[in-house]
């Protein structure tokens, strides 16, 4: 069961990866996304990560997903009418250099021995994620997590900036 | 248990990063090229997460890390989507091989 879910959800990751690169309308591109984030989300939660998976779908798909949405809408006569049909030597080289690097990372998976049978197979709990979030300890993250929340406040003050424009203030003024 | 292995997870990852470095690569519109980094930042996260499941027994740092990449990837969506706006603003087009200037 657990098996058949897993290719389920690949077949669906995959398939709508695949549509995210070749659509041409940038909205269908998103909501591909969408299908994308889903799946994983469902991967994760097929290896027990419930609390990954509630991340994943509630920031990605009702944060990321949804800016994206609304600045496509935004500049959407762009997404309708200039249509860049990449040249096909261009798909060709972008082609085989995907291939090649999959093939690279699947030689690598597979002739690696990562020694998977030493322990058995679990996924933290959320009071162990949590503990490890908050915790100063020697196996605690309490300082990459403050500095996120700083890089966060920086890019969102940042976007503001860059988006509003240098002379918005003067218009104002007028 | 006969679950998925952690093989069949780190296939279906390689086969997810290909696609996003397709995309990336083929891609001439700054949007879809940013729609492109989120799945290969998806990848990245879904090997973490095998290896956390698999490998070390549910050591929290293997969670933990797909955390900080989902807020580095919305910080990321942030600025790159005032720069879409900006670059329209001015180009009105979204061509990056068009956007070839810092200053309007």
């Amino acid at each position: 069961m657990n098996t058949f879910l897993f290719y389920l959800f690949s077949a669906a990751a995959l398939l709508s990866a695949y549509f995210v690169v070749t659509v041409h309308n940038l909205f269908r591109a998103a909501m591909g996304l969408i299908g994308v984030l889903l799946s994983i989300a469902g991967l994760y939660l097929l290896v027990d990560a419930q609390f990954l998976s509630a991340v994943q779908i509630m920031v990605y798909v009702g944060g990321i997903v949804v800016l994206i949405v609304y600045v496509v809408l935004l500049v959407a006569d762009v997404a309708q009418k200039q249509v860049h049909h990449a040249a096909t030597w261009r798909k060709a080289v972008a082609g085989f250099l995907a291939a090649a690097l999959f093939t690279l990372l699947a030689v690598a998976a597979h002739s690696h021995d990562f020694g998977v049978a030493q322990v058995p197979a679990r996924s933290a709990s959320v009071t162990e994620i949590g503990t490890a979030l908050l915790s100063p300890e020697r196996n605690g993250y309490v300082l990459p997590f403050e500095v996120i929340s700083l890089v966060l406040v920086a890019a969102i003050v940042g976007a503001i900036t860059i988006a509003r424009g240098a002379g918005s203030d003067k218009k104002e003024a007028k | 248990m006969n679950g998925p292995s952690l093989n069949q997870f780190l296939i279906l990852s390689a086969l997810l990063f290909a696609v996003g470095v397709y995309g990336l690569l083929t891609r001439r519109n700054l949007i879809a090229m940013l729609m492109s980094v989120e799945i290969i930042l998806n990848s990245a996260a879904l090997n973490f997460v095998a290896f956390h499941h698999f490998r070390w027994g549910g050591d929290a740092a293997g969670a933990v890390f797909p955390i900080f990449i989902i807020a580095v990837a919305a910080a990321e969506a942030a600025v790159v989507l005032a720069i879409v706006i900006v670059l329209f603003r001015h180009k009105q087009q979204l061509d990056v091989e068009q956007a070839d200037s810092l200053k309007h």
